[in-house]
């Protein structure tokens, strides 16, 4: 269904507050279907929060998206769709590892990746992957401090 | 005892449904077009209020977005409860709200309950300044919206005959196929007509006894049949929020012993968004063609 949406009436995602409104409806479908889901969301959430420099904010086209500084570290659709991206290396590297890690769902041929939470394995999964990605903004961070 | 009554979990649903029923009451009085429409703000402002409303009172609650989104859809439950009794409204009308009051009343708590752990009075009194300027706006406003929906079918039959079941047809005995009808939607199930000529009245007679009168206009026979609805009924199950203008059966001879029937329905709703409920409007609209073409295609391919 999500994708279904997506692929047909994602266009009308730039009309402000319907990718929103979308969201809701997608948080009402989870609490019905997987509840424990919004749960685990809410555990990423606290954890990501409790690094250095992050911030939750609202992605612009819905969901729960995470930030270090001004740089978007990744997002969570309400259905339990993390969005990330890292760079095409690294995305090729953990699709290796998880065949659950896809291109990204309308950016195939980018660094962004699409990982389906669905599962309280996946939520850790999840945290690994962003704190793989929070390291790497980090590291970048203290190279430019370290550049003379 | 009335500290149990009034906890701020339960003011939380009382106070926002009070809200939301005073403010829709509110907009009746601003308006100055009421004739039963309910507009924009009703179903997508006044709920997203009722949200934040809502979380005001659970403001200082700790849980997580899986109790605010189940306590946001009892509040909805609440408020549609409250639509049956207080707006009279059908259980047709609150099926098909229902999945717009609920996202706005889980986005609004979503909202609030964040916008107050932030705590900043001045972000907090914007944002239900701008809202309440958007609902007074929106009250004040002109609401008219008409639409147009139309549907085709072949009929391995020539003109001639289909034209008589354009006209009139017997009592459709089949039930409706569309899961509205089938849930309690009234759906037609026969037209009779007193007499084959311009100026005739017509008559379309629903499956709950409603009847539709109609008044031939345009009698181009064995091509165009159109029709003015007189007089509709006005019932808390849609008839109230949509009113069918006009309606147009057109035959076109595809000289091979077919006739494509083309379907046509001139609307004018009375509930906004039409983003939302143009959606429905159309597709009930859709199936109620769709039912009469079928059992006229039925009845003129007949031996």
């Amino acid at each position: 269904m999500f994708n279904f949406v997506v692929k047909y009436w994602g266009f009308l995602k730039f009309i402000p507050g319907l990718p929103h409104l979308f969201d809701a409806w997608l948080k009402l479908w989870t609490l019905i279907t997987n509840p424990k889901l919004l749960d685990w969301i809410d555990d990423v959430e606290k954890e990501i929060l409790t690094w250095p420099g992050t911030t939750a904010t609202t992605h612009k086209y819905g969901g729960l998206q995470f930030n270090y500084g001004k740089t978007e570290l990744g997002h969570i659709h309400s259905n339990g769709l993390l969005d990330m991206l890292l760079n095409r290396k690294l995305k090729q590297q953990l699709m290796h590892l998880n065949n659950r890690v896809q291109d990204h769902h309308i950016l195939k041929n980018t660094g962004w990746l699409s990982f389906y939470m669905e599962t309280y394995g996946d939520k850790e999964f999840v945290l690994e992957l962003f704190e793989m990605v929070y390291q790497v903004h980090v590291d970048k961070t203290n190279n430019k401090r370290n550049i003379p | 005892m009335l500290g149990k009554i009034f906890s701020p979990k339960n003011n939380g649903f009382l106070l926002s449904n009070a809200f939301g029923m005073a403010t829709i009451g509110i907009s009746k009085l601003l308006m100055k077009d009421f004739n039963g429409t309910l507009i924009f703000s009703e179903f997508v402002i006044v709920p997203f209020l009722m949200g934040i409303v809502s979380a005001w009172f659970w403001r200082n609650i700790n849980f997580g977005s899986r109790q605010l989104a189940a306590w946001s859809c009892y509040n909805t439950i609440i408020a549609l409860l409250l639509s049956a009794i207080i707006l009279k409204e059908g259980v047709i009308c609150l099926i098909i709200v229902a999945p717009l009051l609920m996202a706005f009343i889980i986005m609004g708590s979503s909202v609030g309950y964040k916008m107050f752990k932030k705590n900043n009075q001045t972000l907090n009194v914007s944002v239900f300044v701008i809202l309440f300027g958007i609902f007074i706006f929106d009250s004040l406003s002109v609401h008219h919206y008409e639409n147009n929906v139309a549907d085709t079918m072949v009929i391995n039959a020539p003109p001639a005959k289909v034209w008589k079941y354009v006209v009139a047809y017997k009592r459709i005995e089949t039930p409706g196929k569309y899961w509205l009808f089938r849930i309690g939607m009234p759906s037609p199930v026969q037209s009779t007509a007193e007499g084959y000529y311009l100026g005739a009245k017509r008559k379309c007679i629903f499956s709950n006894g409603y009847v539709f009168d109609e008044k031939i206009v345009t009698y181009d026979e064995n091509k165009d049949l159109t029709f003015d609805i007189t007089k509709q009924p006005r019932d808390p199950e849609i008839m109230g929020h949509i009113d069918i203008l006009r309606g147009q059966f057109l035959l076109k001879d595809n000289h091979d012993g077919t006739t494509t029937l083309t379907g046509n329905s001139w609307y004018r709703l009375y509930v906004f968004p039409v983003w939302y409920y143009d959606i429905w409007a159309e597709s009930v609209t859709r199936n109620v063609h769709l039912r009469v073409m079928e059992h006229i295609k039925e009845l003129s391919e007949a031996k």
